[in-house]
């Protein structure tokens, strides 16, 4: 047993061919997503209870299973009916690519939104206050107001919720998608050398994680760039 | 839901798999959580230096890569010792479930290690000079002091990282682990009802963390029946 530095830098470049597939699961599931936690963060705060429920049974059950169900359910199950095999939906559904994005949206979706809450319920009560004081209504309090500075207290969490998705993208290896992962897999099947090519592309993984804290560490100086320290 | 009658008793064994494999993953969580954090409260900067590359790693790092190279990298490594003392193994197989324990224990623990450290700086200064000025002895204060106020601030987040346990499980089936993920793929290829089957893995896996939920709820509920000196 010992570590073959070769197969190192020659695995590097293959694995490495599939980071487009991590980024566009990466990036097409994080604004879905949180489009996704929005509306839903819209539908639960909205006081009516037949907007709320959907809502929260939504959260309850995608955080209360793994996600790797969840992929499965959509790509494996969902086929068995045929009336989705003759929707419209059927195009996506079909693919691999489509139902992991579609699974990372809902997923993420029930997270964020539980997050985007806090925030929400974290803005101080003196500041709508003044609001109403000033003539501002429900709408414009939330706009102006809510949204800003629960947008800049959900940021820290958010960033972890947003690596958490990152990692999450390499479970699409399971429903044969080839992102770095898949990739990973196929040169261990072949060479059977796991340790040079898992642990490189751990590495991979280590240095997007950086980048995207970095990256969140960033947004959120610009954001409390008005806060008094 | 007709195709699942007959494979209740494997979702039921598989089930179990899944308790095992959780309860055993909750002790190692534990104990790589607390020796990460006392590494992380230590004076010494070598033990500071490896807990923080120990949660880096664990934190930066996909899941499954993980188990996988747990998996296979243990295999690989144990034949290679065995075969010192007997050339004529060829292969020695680590059975997935410990792998996986030890892998979903790994990546828990090192958030683990966060919850544990933020508790014990949590705890207020005024509790532990208090219980200074009426003479209790380190060990006491430790006792009476630190552990009822620490377990009260780590609860909420404890709670979430054993749901990411009992989720986490599901993924021990990739490298082979018979839990109820596996059983649905059996059951599948014989009635050829994926989503049923996926749905009742569901299920499990929401009763699961149901039952988790509810049971922090009922002890942070009892942590802080003495009202405000809990915080």
């Amino acid at each position: 047993m010992n570590f073959d530095l070769s197969l190192v830098t020659e695995s590097i470049p293959k694995m490495l061919a599939g980071i487009g597939i991590t980024f566009q699961l990466m990036a097409l599931s994080a604004v879905l997503g949180l489009i996704l936690a929005v509306i839903l963060l819209l539908m639960r705060i909205s006081g009516k209870w037949y907007l709320s429920w959907p809502a929260q049974v939504h959260i309850y059950i995608f955080r209360g299973t793994p996600i790797l169900v969840q992929i499965f359910i959509i790509y494996y199950g969902l086929p068995q009916f045929e009336f989705i095999r003759d929707s419209v939906f059927w195009p996506i559904l079909r693919e691999p690519f489509g139902c992991a994005i579609l699974a990372l949206t809902l997923n993420t979706g029930a997270y964020v939104s539980e997050i985007l809450r806090g925030g929400v319920l974290g803005v101080d009560h003196g500041i709508l206050e003044a609001g109403s004081a000033l003539g501002l209504s429900a709408r414009q309090k939330f706009i102006y107001l809510t949204t800003p500075i629960a947008a800049r207290l959900a940021l820290p969490a958010y960033s972890n919720d947003f690596i958490s998705l990152m990692k999450a993208t390499s479970l699409a290896s399971t429903i044969t998608l080839m992102d770095m992962t898949g990739i990973a897999r196929t040169i261990v099947a072949q060479t059977f050398a796991p340790y040079e090519v898992f642990i490189s592309l751990a590495i991979i993984y280590m240095i997007l994680t950086w980048i995207i804290q970095k990256t969140f560490g960033r947004i959120e100086k610009y954001l409390s760039r008005y806060v008094n320290p | 839901m007709d195709a699942v009658t007959g494979w209740w008793d494997d979702y039921f064994w598989g089930s179990m798999i899944v308790l095992q494999v959780f309860f055993f993953s909750l002790l190692l969580m534990v104990l790589f959580g607390l020796i990460g954090a006392g590494a992380k409260l230590s004076d010494s900067r070598v033990a500071q230096k490896i807990a923080s590359a120990y949660t880096v790693i664990f934190r930066g790092t996909p899941e499954i890569l993980v188990i996988l190279l747990l998996y296979f990298g243990s295999a690989i490594a144990l034949t290679a010792i065995v075969q010192v003392f007997n050339p004529d193994v060829k292969f020695v197989d680590v059975p997935p479930m410990w792998a996986g324990t030890i892998a979903i224990a790994l990546i828990v623990g090192s958030y683990a290690t966060e919850t544990f450290r933020g508790a014990f700086l949590g705890v207020r200064p005024g509790s532990i000079e208090a219980a200074r000025a009426l003479g209790m002895s380190n060990l006491q204060t430790f006792i009476y002091i630190r552990i009822p106020e620490m377990w009260r601030l780590a609860l909420p987040a404890f709670g979430n990282h054993m749901l990411s346990l009992i989720k986490d499980t599901a993924l021990i089936s990739i490298i082979g682990l018979n839990e109820t993920f596996f059983v649905a793929k059996q059951a599948i290829g014989t009635t050829g009802e994926p989503f049923t089957m996926y749905i009742v893995v569901g299920c499990i896996y929401l009763g699961f963390s149901t039952i988790i939920t509810l049971s922090v709820m009922g002890m942070e509920k009892f942590g802080a029946r003495t009202g405000e000196g809990a915080r």
